[in-house]
């Protein structure tokens, strides 16, 4: 085994990895950071997003309202403290990025624009034109090249944490390209692994979206917190999930169903506006737009498509092609491409899909878990901004920010700790070795790998999609527990070591079973409705409504070997925000001069 | 990487536009026998002159033509990879504009010529 | 339903811990109208032989990874679609100019080595703090560059390359587009320090300028552009030299 001494160690090499590589290399070029990833960098899932990452920038925005908007936005399931911390930082980090070469767009003096987004009172997004995932992520991987400090492990697969006198240690990672393994010591290690939506069936995700570091940490006993909340992006392409950003709506877009209607002025988000108008109807979060389709789906007002199936149009004729071209390249041209639709002259049919995990490993407001030594940041981690429902724009936002936190924090960790045992780690990384090599070596076995993914993601569409029952949760429950079982019995085409991906996809099946379980058990647990949350069940329909009596609560899932997960809860930070009723368009607007009125 | 270009079109057509060049350098030798020729006395310029006029010249002229013309066309067909972006008006110009550039100057040049080549004969 | 047919598709595969030399393979794959080549090979990968070996993950075409030689043009198999090439069969190879690692995977070590060469990060003309806020830049100080920062590193233009399949030193189409990005930036003063490596040996007068890399990026960027006017820019570079103590880079 090839055996790696760095100082901090960091899993995932997208937006927040290379945010936090960057942080540790800026401020103290001595210290070693091994940057693994199993894929190059620039390929991960941050390349996709499209919209932008929000930011007070404007003179009439306030760091009140981006704090406001988000706790709001998040159901009241956010920790108030953190996310007071994340909005003061999100200027300055963003401003950083510009720094680097991000080419934000501009407005005609040369400034950064901002553009609307779901849910924001103000315009505070930052964007690229419809890439700004891909432009950050550029930006950071070629500005973290010019540190040579961090040493890469570009396509390293990593199978297991070192956990050691109560500490963690370091990693195991297999090189992909030979199928030998490598132990990677580090005094902090930081997982930036990105979500797990791919659990999911129709999801706008990459393959490469499958909650590895979740699953790391999970086995080590930290808690995935908050797993229940699961994003359905309103505006997806049929089938495939692809996502036509919430920018579409931001710079004027309307969303209507076979009739024509702009049916979100019928679930709370009117009255109806001609201009994008900011949280009120298409500039709804995206929680609530998600779950308007599903009622029109129920009253057969939806678009009944003979091979896309049910969907609603994305109407954005009226901006032109011109404006079209200038704001969102990227949807003109996936909608040419991939839809054979030109969105200036047709409507494009869309409907939700599975976008964002809210929760993730559990930490804290400098982005520690309950294991000394190890860091969670980005999607893969829930530091406690994003609640029951993110707003769109604030999770590009926390990959800086939180990157940059968790490179501080993890720093300062691995300065004040000594190196480990390297003979004993060598002994538990060759342990990993031989499990996930018996995974590869072991014959016999009748289950097909994909038979047992597409159990999976059907059953966690049919059991934790939009709307949620008791029933259909539990059978979902049982069929992971049933695919848990089955995966023991599976068996690999591909048994060589050179890039063997037939292996390295049931290791991430083997993650992705874990975390799905733990959606599912903390779903069926929560007996509320909140966020992305939606239940229509329960005693009189109970559960359909918020109950903070019982359930402002945060759902901690811990791992059991060899059984379903335990779920247990954990307090809400509130600062200054106090649950109220959550209220968008003219209602929204209503409660805010309310409470205005009120603390006056 | 024998025979490289012959595993695509868009490189066949890369190399017989290189190839073409040869027939801009046949040209020149032949205008360059005539001056020559002019050098050595009126009668060996009548002779040239003559033999320019014969079936076999002519027909070599056209397949020169032909070729001259394939190189301008695929020349400028390169053009938006080898200029440097022209910005007007605070808008990059289309690369067919370039390419439409290239040829509406080709197109006078040529029009130039021959109206001055014309007015001489006259 | 969408009606199901079934197309061919001649994979070039290659296990490096069995074969001597890449040999085809040819599988039936049913799909409908929507169906990439991507989700060919994935459908062979599920359905019909696992050790078959391919990067992918977005499937939007803005991830980079899974470029093939499709009917032996270099494509992004996510947004090339199978019914365009129906009742025809389809031949999928690993991207031409590098070595094959395993079937469609190739070694991409010499890209990301280039790439790390031509300094692909801002080098502050005026160091700025946060506290100063944003760096200005008008709208034609942006247009000089944006179109430069659109590449994916997908390296299908290298695939396309005659240059780099003859020299595989040579900096080639994506990483110089990368470096001329960089130049063109009103925020980056570092071209002097870029020049050299773009007159040197391994630098732009590789360039014959066949144009296909531009014809085959997936993104507009037209690297071939960013090679040939940086041509220029190395001559004018060496002639000011001859002027000018200061003129040009070293």
């Amino acid at each position: 085994m090839e055996i790696y001494k760095a100082d901090v160690v960091i899993v995932g090499g997208g937006g927040s990895g290379l945010r936090a590589a960057i942080a540790v290399a800026e401020s103290y070029p001595s210290l070693k950071i091994a940057l693994v990833s199993k894929v190059y960098p620039m390929r991960s899932h941050t390349v996709a997003a499209e919209g932008g990452a929000a930011g007070i920038k404007r003179p009439d925005d306030s760091l009140d309202y981006h704090f406001h908007d988000t706790v709001g936005g998040g159901d009241w399931l956010c920790e108030q403290d953190v996310v007071e911390y994340f909005v003061k930082q999100a200027p300055i980090e963003l401003t950083r990025l510009e720094h680097w070469g991000c080419p934000w767009s501009r407005t005609a003096d040369g400034h950064v624009n901002v553009r609307p987004f779901g849910g924001m009172k103000i315009e505070r997004t930052w964007f690229a034109a419809d890439k700004s995932g891909f432009h950050i992520l550029h930006t950071l991987f070629q500005t973290s090249i010019q540190f040579p400090s961090i040493k890469r492990f570009d396509e390293y697969f990593c199978i297991d944490l070192l956990e050691e006198d109560g500490r963690v240690q370091g990693v195991v990672a297999i090189e992909m390209a030979t199928g030998e393994f490598t132990m990677i010591e580090g005094k902090s290690v930081i997982l930036a692994t990105g979500g797990a939506g791919r659990v999911f069936r129709e999801s706008t995700l990459g393959g490469i979206v499958t909650g590895d570091g979740m699953a790391l940490a999970f086995r080590h006993g930290v808690a995935l917190r908050d797993m229940e909340f699961v994003q359905y992006h309103p505006t997806c392409m049929p089938i495939t999930g692809l996502l036509f950003t919430e920018a579409c709506r931001g710079e004027g877009g309307y969303l209507v169903n076979k009739d024509g209607y702009r049916y979100l002025q019928d679930y709370g988000l009117g009255p109806l506006q001609d201009k994008p108008k900011n949280k009120y109807m298409e500039l709804g979060p995206r929680d609530r737009l998600s779950q308007a389709f599903w009622y029109e789906q129920q009253k057969g007002r939806t678009i009944e498509h003979p091979i896309l199936g049910s969907v609603v149009h994305l109407d954005m004729r009226h901006l032109g092609e011109a404006y079209l071209h200038e704001r969102l390249p990227l949807i003109y041209e996936m909608a040419e491409t991939f839809m054979g639709i030109d969105p200036a002259k047709e409507p494009i049919p869309v409907r939700p899909g599975v976008h964002y995990t809210m929760g993730g490993v559990k930490v804290d407001g400098k982005c520690e878990t309950s294991l000394p030594g190890l860091f969670a940041i980005g999607e893969c981690a829930s530091v406690g901004i994003h609640g029951a429902n993110r707003l769109g724009s604030n999770s590009l936002t926390e990959l800086v920010v939180f990157g940059k936190t968790a490179g501080d924090a993890a720093l300062a960790h691995a300065k004040s700790v000594e190196p480990g045992n390297s003979a004993s780690l060598l002994k538990q990384a060759q342990a990993a070795e031989q499990r996930v090599l018996a995974l590869k070596t072991k014959t016999g076995g009748t289950e097909r790998m994909s038979t047992i993914r597409k159990e999976m993601v059907k059953s966690m569409e049919d059991g934790c999609g939009i709307y949620r029952l008791e029933e259909t949760m539990q059978q979902t429950c049982d069929k992971l527990s049933e695919l848990r079982e089955r995966f023991k019995n599976i068996n690999l085409d591909d048994k060589t070591d050179v890039w063997n991906t037939d292996w390295l996809y049931a290791i991430e099946l083997d993650y992705q079973l874990d975390v799905a379980q733990s959606m599912a058990h903390s779903a069926v647990n929560r007996k509320e409705s909140r966020g992305a949350h939606q239940r229509l069940d329960g005693p009189d329909g109970a559960y359909k409504q918020r109950d903070d009596v019982n359930f402002l609560k945060h759902s901690e899932a811990y791992y059991v070997p060899g059984s379903a997960p335990r779920i247990a809860y954990g307090d809400v930070k509130i600062t200054k925000s106090p649950p109220a009723a959550r209220a968008y368009g003219a209602a929204g607007e209503k409660a805010d001069q309310e409470r205005k009125e009120s603390h006056a | 990487m024998d025979g490289w270009w012959k595993k695509n079109p868009y490189y066949v057509e890369f190399m017989v536009h290189e190839a073409t060049a040869l027939f801009v350098a046949a040209y020149a030798i032949t205008l360059l026998f005539g001056l020559i020729r002019l050098g050595q006395g009126p009668e060996a310029w009548n002779g040239w002159l003559e033999a320019m006029q014969s079936p076999l010249s002519i027909i070599f002229h056209l397949a020169l033509l032909a070729g001259f013309v394939y190189h301008t066309f695929t020349w400028f067909k390169l053009f938006p990879l080898t200029t440097p972006p022209i910005v007007i008006n605070g808008k990059k110009l289309e690369p067919c504009a370039i390419v439409g550039g290239g040829w509406a100057a080709a197109i006078g040049a040529a029009v130039v010529s021959f109206v001055i080549v014309w007015g001489i004969a006259a | 339903m969408p009606e199901q047919k079934i197309i061919e598709i001649e994979v070039l595969r290659y296990l490096p811990e069995a074969d001597q030399a890449p040999h085809s393979e040819v599988y039936k794959v049913p799909f409908t109208d929507d169906m990439s080549v991507l989700q060919g090979v994935q459908y062979i990968k599920d359905n019909l032989d696992g050790s078959l070996t391919f990067r992918w993950s977005c499937r939007m075409a803005i991830c980079g990874s899974c470029g093939m030689m499709i009917n032996g043009i270099p494509k992004l198999s996510c947004e090339t679609f199978i019914r365009d090439y129906y009742p025809k069969r389809i031949t999928v190879e690993a991207l031409a100019n590098f070595p094959i690692e395993k079937d469609l995977v190739v070694d991409l070590s010499g890209f990301i080595e280039k790439l790390e060469s031509i300094q692909p990060y801002i080098i502050p003309k005026e160091p700025r703090t946060v506290e100063q806020g944003e760096y200005i830049q008008t709208p034609a100080q942006f247009a000089e560059y944006i179109q430069f920062t659109s590449c994916i590193n997908c390296t299908l233009c290298y695939a396309a390359c005659p240059q780099v399949g003859l020299d595989p030193d040579f900096i080639g189409p994506g990483a110089m587009a990368l470096l001329h990005r960089y130049n063109m930036d009103s925020r980056d003063g570092g071209q002097a320090q870029r020049m050299e490596l773009v007159a040197s040996v391994e630098g732009v007068y590789n360039c014959g300028a066949v144009g296909y890399c531009s014809e085959v990026c997936p993104k507009k960027v037209n690297p071939g552009n960013a090679v040939n006017i940086n041509k220029i820019n190395a001559a004018k570079d060496y002639f000011l030299r001859f002027l000018s103590p200061k003129g040009g880079a070293k």
